[in-house]
């Protein structure tokens, strides 16, 4: 071995220095047995008994992972929703994997509030099971609640539907993720966008002004490849400025029970939070785009 | 998701198994768990190979073009689906008169999983192949086949994942024509520690995250790794296969372990 050391020697390196950046998953060593039927498969509570080391799941769906695994998610999560923004679990993972930080100091923003503290200690949820929807459509027309109502029934969505938080690796910041992830719709009543490519960019350049998230920011900068040039010319004109002055000028909303304010009217509430109309494109300008806006 | 996480390389393994099962023209086979058609896939164009090839080294013997097809020209239709004995059981088959005394081959796919069978079907059809396999449910530890009824039994990618394999080599023994082979494909261990090393850290860090990527299902990929893990390795289980009565027990690493061909003999 001596002999060769040279050449193994990146090689022993790299098995070396891997556990530190492999975190858990290091080594499996199987039972040893005889009679191979005694095996049983011991799942304990995750099924992730691995060696020596197992990190316990810290909440329910809570997938330990390692620093290499949470990098390959990066860019595996990150090609997939590019390719097929369908998978919206994908945009989720994405999220989750890259927002270490931005939630630390969003989490940090609520702490310093009194209502974001409330919010961190009582963990509201927001779904079918906690806010009645036929009671928001028995409100009137031009309250937040029942343009909320009619907002999903037009785009065909749902509160349940919303991927459980798998790889934030800190119990508080997972409820920090899942609040933003549920109060999402919410924004896109706010701020009046559909749940077409265009709306979804342009509530993500909001929130990447807002919340800081990595995730909101590149999907603002990388969403818009999978639009016509019409809707690019749309978004760098009209929407993104608007999403960008909105988003510093709104009161911090993960600081807000959005979803105790559902009787009030929604230009009162938009008043209250800061946040502007949706700026109007004009028709005669909408045609001409192509051969005078275009630089 | 099979070729994201083999990189194709299963399709060569599959291959191979083939290469060692080698099947004449006329052998019963029976894949078990075999629910895509993979192997069944594979041994029908073997076998179709291998009649070609007996055309073109004997032109002057009789034969038929498509042996794989049963003779139904002369007797009534049969509108019903033959059931698996009826199959193996045929008056067309016991009919060796007359100069072509090879029985036809036939193929068998049996698994638990009636939505595999289903996808196998589709793939049948796309190949042309719907009318050279027999599908059927049914459980590998408690086999819905007679004694002594197959000529060859193959097991690819399931064992490991039936509850009781000591059962399923039994039944295996059950099924199989005296001289009838047993042959498994299935992970195994690697015994060089370099790419041992290597293959745990591919399995752990990276098959998870492929399963949450394309099937969004960090869980079951996860339960994969472990389950290769937890399962025999290639000395231990030829030894259960010998238990189960087969004889002339072998078995060939592919890709230094990270898979195995067990085979064994019912003499």
């Amino acid at each position: 071995m001596a002999a060769h050391s040279r050449v193994f020697l990146p090689f022993r390196f790299a098995i070396l220095k891997t556990p530190q950046i492999l975190g858990v998953h290091t080594r499996f060593i199987p039972p040893q047995a005889e009679n191979c039927s005694r095996i049983s498969y011991n799942h304990g509570d995750r099924g992730t008994s691995n060696g020596e080391e197992w990190t316990p799941p810290l909440y329910r769906e809570h997938q330990p992972t390692s620093l290499f695994q949470k990098a390959l998610l990066t860019v595996g999560s990150a090609a997939v929703a590019i390719t097929n923004p369908h998978r919206h679990d994908m945009i989720a993972v994405l999220g989750e994997t890259t927002g270490y930080y931005a939630l630390i100091r969003i989490r940090d923003q609520m702490k310093a509030d009194p209502v974001g503290q409330q919010i961190l200690s009582e963990r509201p949820r927001i779904n079918t099971r906690t806010i009645d929807l036929e009671e928001l459509r028995a409100l009137p027309e031009g309250t937040f609640g029942k343009e909320y109502v009619n907002w999903l029934d037009r785009n065909d969505v749902t509160p349940d539907s919303r991927a459980p938080v798998k790889f934030v690796d800190d119990e508080e910041l997972a409820y920090v993720i899942r609040r933003y992830r549920e109060i999402h719709d919410l924004f896109h009543t706010l701020l009046g966008m559909p749940t077409n490519m265009l709306g979804e960019c342009t509530v993500k350049m909001f929130e990447a002004v807002h919340t800081g998230l990595p995730m909101c920011a590149m999907g603002a900068v990388f969403g818009p490849i999978r639009l016509s040039s019409k809707q690019r010319w749309k978004l760098r004109n009209y929407y993104f400025p608007w999403a960008v002055k909105a988003g510093y000028s709104a009161k911090c909303l993960m600081n807000v029970y959005l979803e105790r304010r559902f009787h009030e009217p929604l230009e009162e509430l938009k008043a209250d939070l800061n946040i502007p109309s949706p700026p109007h494109i004009p028709k005669s300008t909408d045609n001409n785009n192509t051969r005078l806006n275009r630089r | 998701m099979n070729d994201a996480m083999s990189l194709g390389v299963h399709r060569l393994w599959k291959d191979r198994f083939m290469q060692v099962l080698d099947p004449l023209p006329g052998t019963r086979l029976l894949d078990v768990a075999g629910g895509t058609g993979d192997i069944a896939f594979r041994f029908i164009n073997w076998i179709k190979e291998k009649e070609l090839q007996q055309k073109k080294a004997s032109p002057g013997a009789e034969f038929r073009l498509n042996p794989l097809e049963t003779d139904d020209s002369e007797s009534a239709p049969d509108l019903e689906f033959p059931s698996a004995e009826d199959y193996l059981y045929s008056e067309q088959r016991e009919d060796t008169t007359g100069t072509d005394d090879r029985k036809d081959s036939k193929v068998i796919i049996c698994d638990i999983n009636q939505s595999m069978l289903e996808v196998g079907k589709e793939r049948a059809k796309k190949l042309g192949l719907e009318d050279d396999v027999v599908w059927v449910t049914g459980n590998a530890e408690e086999l819905p086949f007679p004694d002594n009824s197959v000529d060859a039994y193959t097991i690819a990618f399931g064992i490991r994942n039936v509850t009781h394999i000591e059962k399923v080599l039994c039944e295996a023994y059950r099924v199989l024509t005296p001289g009838g082979r047993f042959l498994c494909l299935e992970f195994s261990q690697v015994s060089n520690p370099l790419l041992s090393s290597v293959y745990d850290l591919y399995s752990f860090q990276v098959i998870p995250v492929l399963g949450e990527l394309i099937a969004s299902d960090w869980k079951s990929y996860q339960y994969l790794v472990e389950s290769i893990r937890k399962f025999p390795n290639q000395e231990e289980f030829a030894e259960m296969i010998r238990e189960a009565g087969f004889r002339m027990v072998s078995y060939e690493n592919l890709t230094s372990g990270v898979a195995a061909i067990h085979s064994g003999f019912k003499i």
